[in-house]
């Protein structure tokens, strides 16, 4: 007869001090019958498991590589990156994806201003037809494609600086003011460097104002002259000199009065040449007379004309430029202060803090996605490892 | 020649992290202390196996599995969690559940009759005592197969894998409480089929 003895055989105990006596009784701590009858259970449960084989032995060591012997171990940082988990490494890369489309869109963002801030925007670009000469009336018809007195020359209405911005056979005035903020003292070296930048650009201070107080505001302010095709990177220059507080720029099509001028021109040419070949037919003193007092007159007006012409071809060759240089106390001035310093840790913060804010916008809703398929998953494995060990 | 390793051959009735200086213990396994839970552990992990999956071949890749998921989470071994031992013993059921999933089927509990019917006269020091021994683990092994699934799992996790209740609960998903109430019920079933074998061997 073989006898099984279990303790607690005549009434189960309460679970919890059951339970110490069971881990009490496996551990060896406590003797007894019972405890040995425990003992006894857990070696016949154990002893029913077939052997570890020696090849298997062998072979899990060659496969894990525990052996002393063998330093097959993987790369200490691979190894970390294994280590990760697949969700580990899936939020890092989900984290740095959104840092770098924070970076990019903060980056464009501020690519963005600045271009407002110094650069002249496309439909603001030169003149459509400059005039480079308007001395010469010959100069000016081939420079400008201007119409001959003859008509044997039809003007060309687009140039390449029109084929940026504007449309073709239009011609165009442009005009821009810019408000530089420096530093009191840096307002007469500002103002230096605008003209010295006007006159780089074959343009010519028009006018110009700078009043410097030694204890009160100093402010400058200049009226360029720039060939109209170079008003852009002027302007870019200009903006480098001192940060730009303000900017304004104006196009006005100017199209009308340069084809009226133009016409002016031929119409007073033609009058002539007609007046030259009825002179050339007159027959008495007073027809002759009288024709040249008309050919005086023609003279007159051709000139007049001419000189309309001109005026509309200078308005558009050249953009007027009005330039503001406020003394501000508050801007940034060259070389390192404590002051600037600030400044610039301030805006770095911003910077930062906006990537951040950005990154953020699109991890957590990410995160949360990320939460919620991994805590599904997770339930539903160990709802198919459970269901395996229900019973059929 | 080596001779198999039986997990009953290298049993210490002490925890092993215990026994083996701490060096279980550790936050994240060093090479060493992987190393010695593999020649401690293999064993019984092996035998935790094989006995829920009752395939041997199963059993082998099964263990390997284990051991090379517990050296790739080596890292993010946590104390609070548990000692190397218990994650080892969690990361297996895992694994055997998976396999048992993956293959579509339930456990079957059918270890060889050949050990459980073997004679050992080491195991006892007369025959007499031999007899009785095997005819103990019969009754045992009749008695766990009888048991429903659940509940023998919990039996072969406590005995092969050696885990507290707390460990115990850990590796199964469930709350400490309801880790000792399972395995009071399963013990409790494992004594009454054992009784009632014994009971039909006399009648």
């Amino acid at each position: 007869m073989r006898v099984i003895a279990f303790p607690g055989g005549d009434g189960a105990p309460a679970e919890q001090s059951w339970a110490a006596e069971l881990d009490a009784a496996l551990s060896g701590r406590v003797e007894g019958p019972a405890a040995d009858s425990w003992r006894e259970l857990r070696e016949d449960v154990r002893s029913l498991a077939p052997p570890v084989s020696p090849e298997l032995m062998q072979r899990l060591e060659r496969e894990l590589a525990v052996s002393p012997a063998a330093p097959a171990r993987p790369p200490r940082r691979l190894a970390r990156l294994r280590a990760l988990g697949r969700p580990q490494l899936a939020g890092a890369v989900a984290v740095a994806a959104a840092l770098a489309v924070a970076v990019i869109v903060v980056g464009f963002g501020r690519s963005g201003a600045a271009n407002r801030a110094v650069s002249v925007p496309p439909v603001a670009a030169g003149p459509a037809r400059p005039a480079t000469n308007a001395g010469k009336a010959q100069a000016e018809s081939s420079a400008v494609a201007e119409p001959s007195v003859n008509g044997d020359l039809e003007p060309s209405r687009s140039s390449p600086s029109s084929a940026a911005g504007a449309p073709p056979g239009r011609v165009q005035q442009l005009a821009a003011s810019v408000s530089l903020s420096a530093a009191p003292a840096d307002v007469q070296a500002v103002s230096d460097g605008v003209a010295r930048l006007a006159v780089r650009d074959e343009g010519f201070v028009e006018d110009s104002h700078v009043e410097v107080q030694q204890h009160g505001s100093s402010e400058a302010t200049l009226t360029l002259r720039l060939p109209s095709a170079r008003l852009s990177a002027a302007l870019a220059a200009i903006g480098r000199l001192a940060p730009v507080s303000a900017e304004s720029q104006s196009l006005q099509d100017i199209t009308n009065a340069y084809d009226a001028a133009r016409q002016r021109l031929a119409d007073a040419t033609a009058e002539r040449q007609a007046l030259l070949r009825a002179l050339a037919r007159a027959t008495t003193e007073g027809q002759i007379d009288s024709l040249r007092e008309r050919l005086s007159q023609s003279r007159s007006a051709i000139a007049q004309a001419r000189s309309s012409l001109q005026a509309v071809s200078q308005r558009a060759s050249t953009a007027e430029v009005e330039v503001t240089v406020l003394g501000d106390s508050h801007a940034t001035s060259e070389g390192l202060t404590l002051h600037r310093g600030l400044h610039d840790a301030g805006r770095v913060l911003t910077v930062a803090l906006i990537v951040l804010l950005i990154a953020a916008a699109a991890l957590v809703p990410l995160a949360l996605l990320i939460a919620a398929a991994t805590f599904a998953h997770r339930a539903w494995r160990r709802y198919s490892r459970e269901r395996v060990l229900q019973s059929p | 020649m080596s001779r198999p390793v039986h997990p009953s051959d290298e049993h210490s009735p002490q925890p092993l992290a215990a026994a083996s200086g701490g060096a279980l213990d550790a936050r994240a396994l060093d090479a060493r202390a992987f190393d010695a839970i593999f020649r401690e552990c293999a064993p019984d992990v092996h035998a935790y196996v094989i006995s829920l999956l009752g395939d041997r071949a199963a059993a082998e890749d099964v263990t390997a599995l284990a051991f090379e998921r517990l050296y790739r989470s080596r890292t993010r071994l946590d104390r609070r969690r548990g000692t190397p031992r218990a994650w080892l013993f969690s990361i297996a059921r895992n694994a055997a559940l998976d396999e048992l999933r993956r293959r579509g089927r339930r456990p079957h509990y059918q270890l060889d009759d050949e050990r459980s019917g073997q004679l050992d006269a080491s195991d006892a020091s007369d025959v007499g005592d031999a007899l009785e021994h095997m005819e103990r683990r019969a009754t045992v092994r009749a008695a766990l197969a009888a048991l429903p699934l659940r509940e023998r799992e919990v039996v072969l996790l406590k005995f092969h894998g050696q885990l507290s209740n707390a460990e115990l609960a850990r590796a199964l998903g469930i709350s400490e409480s309801n880790a000792g109430t399972r395995l009071h019920r399963a013990l409790t079933r494992l004594r009454e089929c054992c009784t009632d074998l014994d009971r039909q061997e006399v009648a």
